[in-house]
């Protein structure tokens, strides 16, 4: 079956954060501030910025980065989409140790919160720094959450052929949802559009990163400027730990376990003979 | 816009802005606050359109913009009309680019004016005409000169000194660019390339719309401001075509319904004009506002007046309206003549204890009106005041209000909870005027009520108690119609109603065009004539055919006033022949082939085009008694051309003239009036897309509420730096009439305007905060004036004069 | 044969080995189950975790314990790990002939700890170090460190998973089911060897210790 995808243009949003009470709304996730029973009101509070909640979290798998920059006397007030990159080489699925993060038939990286052990392997691993988790620090008890392109067990929409509820809602067309050819093929093309209109360090991020990403942004300037990483890499660590020692740790230990195993039967068979 | 049009509505709609090739946005956020709308524009720019944002700050508009103008709070005349002093000057230069038919053929530019007119340039701010004294104007120097006929003048070649074009080239004369930069703070360059690139839009084929908001209306001079707009898109053939017109664009889902249906006090449904007390009878009415004209090709759609009024008091009064009692004429409630009976005046009546009793729906004066430690002090002296509203508001809980002492104040207050719009059938009718019939998707909470029930409840009490005891007026009351079913009303026996029968069959009318003035017809609301007929309720149709030309009419989607036409002046998106500017985008087209007629979307007026039949033709603005746009528009309270004057707190002197403030302008309490040496900054008031108005819906939703948490005062990074305030900082911010507290925002979106050397600083508070709900703060409201446009009373909520300090 | 005993372990010692040992066990299986992915289950709900960090606890606070107590003892045994002279390259000399075919004639007399026994003691006290502090840094500072740093602590705790658990095996299998070594069970259970066994295995240990004896 063809990769899905979302296509995400900077150009088009206007930050309005439909996208990010939907995604909450959908997949029931509590806002930031404490429940409605308080009778004296909320004590929200503003730090100083239109980005609230001012970082992912476990409750919160899709926000919107307000960045202001200045540059040759023009303001421009960039918008960038932040949640899970749902990347093809991602670097979470490598570390997770019981595959409760899994790549969906579809391209995706899905994840099945029962399952999850906490371990937190994957917040450390991601060169997007999207995973959160809640963790007590004593027992060491933690989930991890994280955007699961609308696959959440028992409000998966994906799998009644809709598309997720940040697409849905957006009223710009900044998302859109489709073949993941089909976008990278759109993207391009809005790429070139932009390019033509004068914005020449427009680029399309997410066609090749990580193997490719299944949420591809079309920028109409360098991927650093919108605060995204350039060139992500899984990490040397990463690496390190699952392709280097992960596999000399079993050759280790089974080389170790035949040789003791062999040493049992020479070393029996010697006792015998000399008890003989 | 009626002035200048003969409709007060946006001029085309929201799906057509894709088909423009510059928007200018300006007085308005739609990337914050009509955010569905803003796909459309996106469109538009996907095919290669500009998007020009003029706006005191760097908004999420700005930020898709091409061209982004600073304008101080304010000022949006002096911009404008600098706009079109330099689209006159390029019309000298190069008439080729733009449409000079258009101009001489379907506006007033060539018209000739009284000579005794003079204007600001030569009295000094002032027109000629002016009463000091009453603070009005004699308008007889604004009229035409009329001919042996009575036909206004007209010199085509627009040299006659008198006529419409040189009045308005001397009177934007004074409007150069360095001038307009020293009032408004834009700088010169930026000022003349958004000008160059939106006048692009003037040549024949090429469109450009206007898309405004509050930020246009809510000035001393808010209806001045539309004007400047509606002149710029007539010289630049802008107005009946695609992706043209000036597009309002209400500030709330349903106000075009609202004001379509008259919940405004000066007019009755269909703008009708609300009768007074002079007005001695059915006659004396219809002869003061039935416009005449002797020209025969002027459609002057308005003289059919009688028809409507007198199809509505059948409509309301039924067979109590008879052609013996003029059809009940005298039924109709009359308000004094010259009283302003509108939201700032109603407030002023109620702090002289003059007005005891008030009813609030859906709406939050305590929160959303200006002045507002002055609103909720006047509901002091109310004795009673019921709410019907599905949270609880700030108005319904006035008497509850930090600092004030419940036991002192009197006032019984009734809660009606009603249901959302979701758990109720009927209509909403959006800014581009289509009437969208929605259904009941859900069950309201408890005991909540759908305001039609509410409504159909009191007026069957009201009726009978009237009807049994008598009393003042009683058969304004006792005499209506009032038949909706007997239990919940039918909402589709309302709707009918509206539409409006033909009472010898009883039969439902197909449209306004049948309407009578001899009691054989009724509706409820003539331009809703032909929403709901014996074909069914054309509201509900959810046709989605794109129709005509592929310009995104939608002909079938819904039902849109007048008569299902979708851009409205359309005859003027054609030439003399019927052959349309934009060959490519077309909206109507004489069809010479076959059967003559036009095609497209419903003609404004099925008449031949101009060339094709001079006499059975019609001029295209047929709402204007003279038939023709108005460049020149007499009928104003305050003047026929826009002119820059300074809010009624402004920072610095009025650089155009000796006149400080609308000449105009009713101003209710001059104490209150800030010092500009004690509040030096400049202060607007705006929304977000997070929050609605005055909040109650979206501060009790905890979702939107972590995405916006709290009220915030936008300030530059040096106006903070020079009070050494920190971003996230408290601070206190003061007018004249009260202060709040909120969070500082420091941003490079605004920056200090430099006007002529000076330096002016300007801020906005956020307003949709107050004292209850799930997330509380201070009211920006309490910051604003109690003053407002001279006509319409719209209060001044955008310019004012606060100072800032931390917290 | 004679059977006389001597005593190899006193009694701390071998409490301290068993309740170390079996901290020890918990934690590696835990983590055993992070490192096999059909294992993983297990994991859920953040359990293991759970019993790793209860295993974590004894393992470092029984060995404090310990050092409070006789921090001689401590003082001396850490001594041991870290002395290395030129008899233990004759051991791993002889160890191969030794070990699979029991030909002890070039095997030199072993001190209280053989080399085997003292290259694993090594490992345990290194490792056992590393293992803990990489530990607390994921266990506290999972939320403040950088990840970079994080997944390096995750690194080095593998290798020293992957480095003592090979070890723990070799050590598990020549205590209980190597042929030759008969009475290291006994030794750490109920603390005691034969004399003919403490000669053989640990020649040079056993002079000192009978020297000693016979002195008194």
């Amino acid at each position: 079956m063809a990769d899905k995808a979302i296509l995400y243009d900077a150009t088009k949003c206007t930050a309005c954060r439909g996208c990010q009470v939907a995604c909450k709304q959908w997949n029931e996730n509590d806002e930031y501030i404490p429940p409605p029973s308080d009778p004296n009101g909320v004590p929200a509070s503003n730090w100083g910025s239109y980005e609230n909640p001012p970082d992912l979290s476990p409750q919160t798998w899709l926000k919107i980065r307000f960045t202001e920059i200045e540059a040759g006397g023009k303001v421009r007030w960039l918008f960038t989409r932040q949640a899970c990159m749902h990347c093809t080489d991602a670097a979470c699925v490598r570390v997770c140790p019981n595959g409760s993060l899994y790549h969906h038939e579809l391209g995706f990286v899905a994840y099945n919160k029962d399952t999850c052990t906490g371990c937190g392997y994957c917040i450390d691993a991601c060169p997007f720094n999207v995973p959160r988790s809640t963790r007590n620090i004593v027992t060491g008890i933690a989930k991890m959450d994280k955007c699961t392109f609308c696959t959440t067990q028992g409000l998966d929409r994906i799998a009644e052929g809709w598309e997720p509820a940040c697409v849905k809602t957006c009223p710009t067309g900044a998302l859109k949802y489709g073949d993941r050819d089909g976008l990278v093929a759109e993207g391009k093309k809005r790429v070139q559009t932009l390019q033509a209109a004068g914005w020449t360090n427009a680029n399309l991020y997410g066609e090749n990163e990580l193997g490719g990403l299944h949420v591809l942004y079309v920028l109409d300037d360098y991927p650093a400027i919108y605060g995204l990483p350039v060139s992500p890499q899984i990490s040397a660590a990463t690496i390190a730990w699952k392709d280097v020692i992960q596999p000399v740790g079993w050759a280790v230990g089974g080389l170790t376990v035949i040789g003791l195993g062999m040493n049992w039967l020479v070393a029996r068979a010697n006792a015998k003979k000399e008890a003989k | 816009m009626a002035e200048t049009f003969g409709r007060g509505a946006m001029t085309n709609h929201w799906n057509d802005i894709a088909n423009a090739d510059v928007m200018m946005a300006i007085g308005s956020n739609p990337a914050e606050n009509h955010p569905a709308a803003f796909g459309h524009i996106m469109v538009a720019k996907e095919r290669g359109a500009k998007l020009i944002s003029v706006d005191p700050r760097f908004t999420r508009t700005s930020s898709k913009a091409d061209i982004y103008c600073p304008l101080r709070s304010g000022t949006d005349i002096a911009f404008i009309n600098g706009m079109i002093k330099y689209v006159i000057d390029d019309i000298h230069a190069n008439p080729q680019n733009y449409n000079m038919t258009y101009i001489t053929e379907y506006t007033n530019a060539a018209h000739l004016i009284n000579p005794g007119y003079k204007g600001p340039g030569e009295l000094n701010g002032l027109f000629s005409g002016y009463n000091d004294e009453k603070r009005s104007y004699d308008k007889s120097t604004w009229q035409y000169q009329l001919d042996e006929n009575g036909i206004p003048k007209r010199d085509k070649t627009l040299q006659d000194p008198n006529c419409v074009f040189q009045i308005l080239r001397r009177h934007v004369s004074r409007y150069t660019p360095e001038m307009v930069s020293s009032i408004t703070g834009c700088p010169v360059d930026t000022f003349l390339l958004a000008v160059q690139t939106y006048a692009a839009s003037g040549a024949v084929g090429k469109s450009g719309t206007i898309m405004y908001a509050m930020g246009t209306t809510q000035h001393t001079y808010g209806t001045q401001n539309i004007r400047a707009y509606g002149i710029l898109q007539l010289l630049l053939d802008n107005i009946g075509i695609t992706g043209g017109g000036i597009n309002a664009m209400r500030g709330e889902s349903n106000v075009q319904g609202s004001t379509d249906h008259c919940l405004l006090s000066h007019i009755l449904p269909g703008y009708l004009g609300v009768p007074r007390n002079t007005d001695t009878s059915l006659d004396a009415y219809l002869k003061r506002l039935t416009p005449t004209t002797k020209d025969p090709n002027s459609a002057n759609w308005w003289g059919n007046y009688s028809k409507y009024i007198v199809s509505l008091l059948k409509a309301w009064y039924g067979n109590a309206a008879t052609k013996d009692n003029d059809f009940g004429f005298h039924y109709l409630p009359k308000v004094q003549s010259g009283a302003n009976y509108t939201h700032i005046a109603l407030f002023e009546a109620m702090d002289k204890e003059i007005i005891k009793g008030l009813m609030v729906w859906g709406q939050n004066p305590a929160v959303g009106g200006p002045d507002a430690n002055l609103e909720r002090r006047a509901m002091d002296n109310l004795d009673w005041m019921v709410v019907a509203d599905i949270w609880h508001t700030e108005t319904a809980n006035f008497w509850k209000r930090p600092g004030a002492n419940p036991a002192d104040i009197k006032t019984e207050v009734f809660l009606l909870p009603a249901v959302g719009s979701f758990e109720k059938e009927g209509s909403v009718t959006n800014s581009g005027r289509w009437m969208q019939w929605r259904y009941k998707a859900a069950d309201g909470p408890g005991e909540a009520m759908d305001d039609l029930w509410m409504l159909d409840q009191i007026a069957r009490r009201l009726i009978k108690l009237y009807a049994d005891e008598g009393g003042p007026s009683a058969d304004s009351l006792a005499k209506l119609w009032w038949n909706y079913g007997a239990d919940h009303p039918d909402v589709h026996a309302v709707a009918k109603e509206i539409n409006g029968y033909d009472l010898t069959t009883g039969k439902l009318l197909p449209s306004f065009g049948g309407l009578k003035d001899d009691g054989t017809t009724s509706s409820g609301n003539w331009l809703y004539c032909a929403s709901y007929t014996e074909d069914g309720n054309m509201a509900a149709r959810r046709d989605p055919t794109p129709g005509p030309f592929n310009v995104g009419l939608y002909p079938k989607w819904s039902w849109c006033w007048p008569v299902n036409r979708r851009i409205i002046y359309n005859r003027a998106s054609v030439d003399l022949n019927g052959e349309p500017w934009d060959k490519e985008h077309p909206v109507i087209w004489w069809q010479y082939q076959g059967a003559e007629k036009w095609v497209g979307d419903v003609p404004d007026g099925g008449w031949p085009p101009i060339n094709v039949d001079p006499k059975a033709t019609r001029w295209p603005f047929i709402m204007k008694p003279e038939g023709f746009a108005r460049i020149f528009g007499f009928g104003r309270a305050d003047g026929p051309l826009p002119e820059h004057y300074e809010p009624w707190e402004s920072p610095v002197e009025n650089a155009m003239s000796g006149q400080q403030i609308n000449p105009a302008v009713t101003v209710w309490r001059p104490e209150e009036q800030g010092d500009r040496a004690k509040y030096p900054i400049v202060c607007s008031t705006y929304r977000l897309s997070e929050h609605w108005q005055s909040g109650q819906m979206t501060r009790n939703m905890p979702w939107v509420i972590e995405a916006q948490p709290e009220p915030f005062c936008e300030m530059s990074e040096e106006l903070a730096r020079e009070k050494g305030i920190a971003n996230g900082d408290r601070v206190i911010v003061e007018s004249a009439r009260g202060k709040v507290e909120v969070v500082a925002l420091v941003t490079k979106r605004f920056k200090p305007f430099q006007m002529n050397g000076r330096k002016v600083h300007q801020v906005g508070v956020i307003w949709h905060w107050g004292f209850i709900g799930l997330s509380k703060g201070d009211s920006a409201n309490v910051l604003t004036p109690h003053v407002g446009d001279p006509n319409t009373t719209i209060p001044e909520y955008k310019a004012f004069l606060v100072n800032v300090r931390k917290a | 044969m004679t059977h006389h005993e001597v005593e190899k372990y006193r009694k701390p010692i071998r409490v301290l080995h068993w309740i170390h040992s079996g901290a020890f066990v918990l934690l590696f299986l835990t983590g055993l189950i992070l490192f096999i992915p059909g294992l993983g289950f297990l994991a859920e709900d953040s359990w293991t975790r759970v019993i790793h960090r209860i295993g974590a606890a004894i393992f470092v606070i029984i060995p404090i314990i310990y050092l409070v107590i006789n921090p001689r003892s401590v003082g001396r045994g850490l001594k041991l790990a870290f002395t290395w002279s030129k008899d233990d390259i004759g051991w791993l000399k002889a160890a191969p002939r030794y070990y699979f075919l029991g030909d002890e004639s070039s095997m030199p007399p072993q001190g209280e700890m053989n080399t085997g026994q003292k290259m694993w003691w090594f490992i345990v006290v290194v490792f056992g170090v590393l293992f803990v502090i990489t530990g607390v840094i994921m266990a506290f500072a999972k939320e403040s460190a950088p990840p970079a740093v994080l997944q390096w602590m995750v690194f080095i705790h593998d290798v020293s998973f992957i480095v003592s658990g090979a070890m723990l095996f070799v050590h598990i299998y020549l205590g209980v089911f190597h042929p030759l070594m008969t009475d290291a069970w006994s030794a750490i259970t109920g603390g005691k060897v034969s004399a003919e066994y403490a000669k053989k295995h640990h020649g040079k240990w056993y002079a000192e210790v009978s020297k000693g004896k016979e002195e008194a």
